[in-house]
């Protein structure tokens, strides 16, 4: 499982009314119809941490797979959402990548 | 000969007729080659143009079949056989996935605007699918293919709208501004399929941001799209701040984790990790820990958080994460040994860490925390408990489960779920005096909590007191109105009086009882049971007409037909209702059982024969049983699922019904042979569901199921089978792993003297008798005597069935050929224990 601190994005000492805030705009922002499995890994982090008990298992029991997850949420919100653009290799890549799944479905 | 005559080719005579037959019959048979060559010869000698068509079907099959073989370049060689008149190939989408997978975007994208522009013989369903693909095309390829000197208007259209979209993209990707984004982006009709580019670009390009706006955009570009991977993209660009967490990016492609870094300007550092620490994570924790210890960039409380969360797969870095980031506190140290240990599944070092764990923890202070920590622990340890015997608690005689919840119950009092698990456990365990004492405590502490509720009535219920039962169950049904297990509960409590009450003949006080019972029972769901009982003691206070219409209810909410009037049956004989009733009851039943049985109707048999109240009434069931042989051994050859013929045969052989149970488990070996379990039941039955009359091939091929099952991780099965084994086919897991436990505090070598002990001292003259005694009465029934000799011995009790056993066969196979092979130590205690 992935760090349910990070994937919801809140500190380790943040309590309940914290938690539950963060979990309903992030479920307002991807109901489970438009992304059920980002929903899901929401639910299962809400579940992991939704009271003290679950919170301090989670810490204490779980070898954090994605032990990197913290890091790179570090690094993406050093960024300033700008109007930065995208070389052309890399838009050229986006649509290889759609055209590729498309004629591989 | 010549070859072509020999491999049966045609020769240049071979009539044109002939020819076109012989490739239909090939094309038919799909050996596409086969059909081209003799399609072409035909063609060569009458150009006739079903057969032209044929070919080309022929040469579709043919590509086809290449392309299953990833022989991408060569299909599209082939589907150029193909091309008609107005430049289409036979399958065209076949054809541009061949030359998508071979790398040839440009001839793909060149095929495409060729075929819109020669007036479309592209299928219609196809056609939006692939004018979608055919807009990606032309964006992406690095030049717009050149346009035929006669170009339709069509095509004209296609190239103009081509242009106008990478014209846009290359102005946003050199940073236009919004007015010059804007005036390119109107070039782009909102009806063309290259409408995801003007959208994306908007998207990207839009001020003030509109957030519904841009969602309902982004929106439109569905999932089979090609420009889908852009849409998810732009997606996590222009909502980075709430979608970019760690789930957000580690789904991104690396193609969207550029884009998404190159548009949201991270800083060179942050790129370059992003991009390496993924790298270093596929090399495994290893290699990702020494790379995150030599990022001095990094916030380190973070990097260390990451580091510690690495350890337990490398404990061996402990050093070097101590010299990176300072020692470690005892409670992490504790911690990362006991993940550590988990994950080589070593249990005990696993146990004796967590333990530590919890002390390390405790040294901090008696605060809330602490407490709820130490909680955590004992919660884990008794999950793990119940998973791996090696978790041996307080010590081999007690249920390290129970242990590890009460002590987590001590330290985290107001915890439901572990007051909840420990009063099942106690039950479980048949510690009635615990069980109770418990849920007296928990009703103190939570008095309107629905499941202490539950547990409180079902307490006193065990305890007979029904005034208090009644109490706790109309608190319960204030908080759960329809809380259908607590109304069941007593119902069958009232029905079990009314059946007292009808056996000591007291109809009158039965029918009362019955009365009261009704109080429990919600209109919408009747009660079976209760209207059966109803119907019987109506039978007998005179009301006939009523009493019958409530049985039949009954019978009918039993599930009518043989399940139905078993239950009947089956309530008659436990309410001692005799006489003419019963007699008309067993009528009913009879006239049931002409119809053909069914899986349903079985099930709820078992059911209700799995009832306590028919458990303490044997002979009756295994008497119904024994009355419904006929009926039952038609749905033997029903396709059982494993849960399902376990509850079967757990029931017919708690009656005894052991022919059927045989017939069963050789109905189910037949349709099924690999399936172990089907052997095991047969076993069962064969010897009468006794250990004693087991074979020692059958004894070998139980050890082996039982090593098999919990390599599979099939915990419920080998317990069965070393239950069985024990003896003790219907007794508790608690008491067989009693068993184990007691085994294993004896270690390798103490079993190795005990065995030598034995061997040594066994009497010179004892070899002799013991080899009369099989020869009186045969190997196995001396090996059984051996064995009730042995338990009655001063090392009987205690010792594990199948251990004696064991040691009862050495002796046996020495006294016969006077050098037994001793066993194994290591391979024997595994074989013994391991299960």
């Amino acid at each position: 499982m992935r760090d349910p601190f990070t994937v919801l994005g809140v500190a380790e000492d943040a309590d309940d009314a914290e938690i539950r805030r963060r979990y309903l705009a992030l479920v307002r922002d991807f109901p489970p119809d438009r992304d059920p499995d980002r929903f899901r890994e929401y639910r299962a982090a809400y579940d992991a941490l939704s009271d003290e008990r679950k919170r301090l298992e989670t810490r204490l029991l779980h070898t954090n797979v994605a032990a990197l997850s913290r890091l790179r949420a570090a690094a993406l919100h050093a960024a300033s959402p700008g109007s930065a653009r995208a070389t052309k290799r890399t838009v050229t890549a986006l649509l290889t990548d759609g055209i590729m799944r498309t004629a591989t479905d | 000969m010549k070859k072509s005559q020999r491999s049966g080719a045609p020769g240049p005579s071979t009539p044109v007729g002939v020819l076109a037959e012989r490739a239909a019959e090939a094309l038919r048979q799909q050996r596409f080659k086969e059909a081209t060559e003799l399609f072409k010869l035909a063609i060569r000698q009458d150009p006739r143009p079903e057969w032209t068509e044929s070919l080309a079907d022929a040469y579709s099959g043919r590509a086809r079949a290449m392309a299953a073989k990833k022989m991408f370049k060569e299909a599209a060689m082939v589907l150029e056989n193909t091309i008609a008149a107005d430049g289409t190939v036979r399958d065209p989408r076949l054809y541009l996935t061949c030359l998508i997978r071979d790398a040839q975007q440009p001839k793909a994208a060149a095929y495409l605007l060729r075929s819109f522009g020669s007036g479309g013989t592209l299928p219609a369903i196809e056609r939006t699918a692939l004018e979608d693909l055919a807009a990606a095309l032309l964006v992406a390829v690095p030049q717009l293919p050149e346009a035929p000197r006669a170009a339709s208007s069509e095509l004209s259209r296609w190239r103009e709208l081509a242009v106008a979209s990478r014209e846009a993209l290359s102005a946003w990707i050199s940073g236009a501004p919004v007015e010059e984004m804007d005036r390119q982006l109107n070039r782009i009709s909102l009806r063309s399929a290259f409408r995801p580019v003007r959208l994306l670009l908007k998207c990207l390009t839009g001020t003030p941001r509109d957030d519904d706006r841009t969602r309902h955009r982004l929106e439109t570009i569905q999932p089979g799209s090609a420009f889908y991977p852009f849409r998810q993209a732009v997606e996590a660009a222009v909502f980075g701040e709430r979608v970019l967490d760690a789930f957000g990016w580690e789904q991104l492609t690396p193609a969207q984790q550029a884009f998404v870094a190159e548009t949201r300007g991270l800083p060179t550092t942050a790129s370059q990790f992003l991009a390496r620490s993924s790298e270093a994570a596929q090399g495994g924790p290893a290699v990702l820990f020494n790379y995150l210890t030599k990022q001095p960039d990094l916030p380190q409380a973070e990097v260390r958080s990451a580091c510690l969360n690495l350890l337990p797969q490398i404990p061996d870095r402990l050093a070097q994460f101590e010299k990176s980031f300072g020692p470690l506190s005892d409670l992490e140290r504790h911690r990362v040994k006991a993940l550590a240990a988990e994950a080589r599944n070593d249990w005990e070092a696993a146990e004796q860490s967590w333990l530590a764990a919890a002390e390390a923890i405790a040294g901090g202070g008696a605060d809330r925390q602490v407490t709820l920590s130490q909680g955590v622990i004992y919660r884990h340890l008794a999950r793990l408990a119940e998973m791996h015997p090696e978790i041996e608690g307080e010590g081999f005689l007690g249920d390290p489960v129970s242990f590890y919840l009460e002590r987590c119950y001590a330290v985290d009092p107001e915890h439901i779920p572990t007051l909840l698990d420990l009063i099942g456990r106690y039950r479980k365990e048949s510690r009635l005096k615990d069980w109770h004492r418990l849920v007296d405590e928990a009703i103190q502490r939570f008095p309107d909590d629905s499941h202490v509720l539950l547990q409180a009535t079902e307490s006193a219920v065990a305890r007979k007191a029904y005034k208090r039962a009644a109490g706790f169950a109309r608190r319960l049904l204030k908080i759960d109105a329809i809380n259908p297990g607590v109304r069941r509960q007593m119902i069958e409590l009232q029905v079990a009086h009314a059946r007292k009450q009808m056996r000591s003949k007291r109809p009158d006080l039965a029918a009362k009882e019955l009365s009261a019972a009704a109080e429990w029972e919600r209109s919408d769901a009747p009660s079976a049971l209760l209207r059966i009982a109803r119907g019987l003691v109506g039978l007998q206070t005179g009301a006939k007409e009523q009493a019958e219409a409530w049985l039949r209810e009954g019978v009918e909410l039993a599930g009518g037909g043989v399940a139905g009037w078993f239950q009947a049956v089956l309530e008659a004989e436990l309410m001692n209702a005799t006489g003419g009733n019963a007699g008309w009851l067993r009528q009913e039943l009879a006239r049931a059982r002409e119809t053909s049985p069914t899986k349903q109707a079985v099930i709820t048999i078992v059911a209700a024969a799995g009832r306590p109240e028919a458990g303490e009434n044997k002979r009756v069931v295994a008497g119904l049983l024994l009355g419904m042989r006929p009926w039952l051994l038609q749905a033997a050859a029903f396709d059982w699922p494993d849960a399902e013929f376990q509850a079967l045969a757990e029931t017919l052989a708690r009656f005894d019904a052991f022919d059927l149970l045989q017939e069963y488990a050789r109905a189910a070996r037949q349709r099924d042979p690999a399936n172990p379990a089907w052997r095991f039941h047969d076993i069962v039955a064969r010897t009468k569901g006794n250990a004693d009359r087991l074979s020692m091939a059958e004894t070998d091929d139980l050890f082996e199921m039982a090593e098999a099952a919990a390599r599979r991780e099939d915990f419920q099965a080998a317990k069965r089978i070393e239950r069985f084994l024990d003896g003790n086919g219907s007794g508790s897991a608690g008491k067989s792993r009693a068993d184990v436990a007691l085994a294993d505090t004896i270690d390798d070598d103490e079993l190795a003297a005990l065995f030598m002990a034995m061997m040594d001292e066994m009497p010179r003259g004892a070899a002799d008798s013991l080899r009369g005694l099989v020869q009186e009465l045969g190997r196995e029934a001396a090996l059984a005597q051996m064995v009730e000799r042995f338990r009655a011995s001063p090392v009987g009790p205690g010792m594990p069935e199948s251990l004696l056993r064991q040691l009862c066969a050495v002796m046996v196979a020495k006294a016969l050929d006077g050098s037994p092979s001793r066993p194994g130590r290591k391979t024997r205690r595994s074989q013994l224990f391991d299960a």
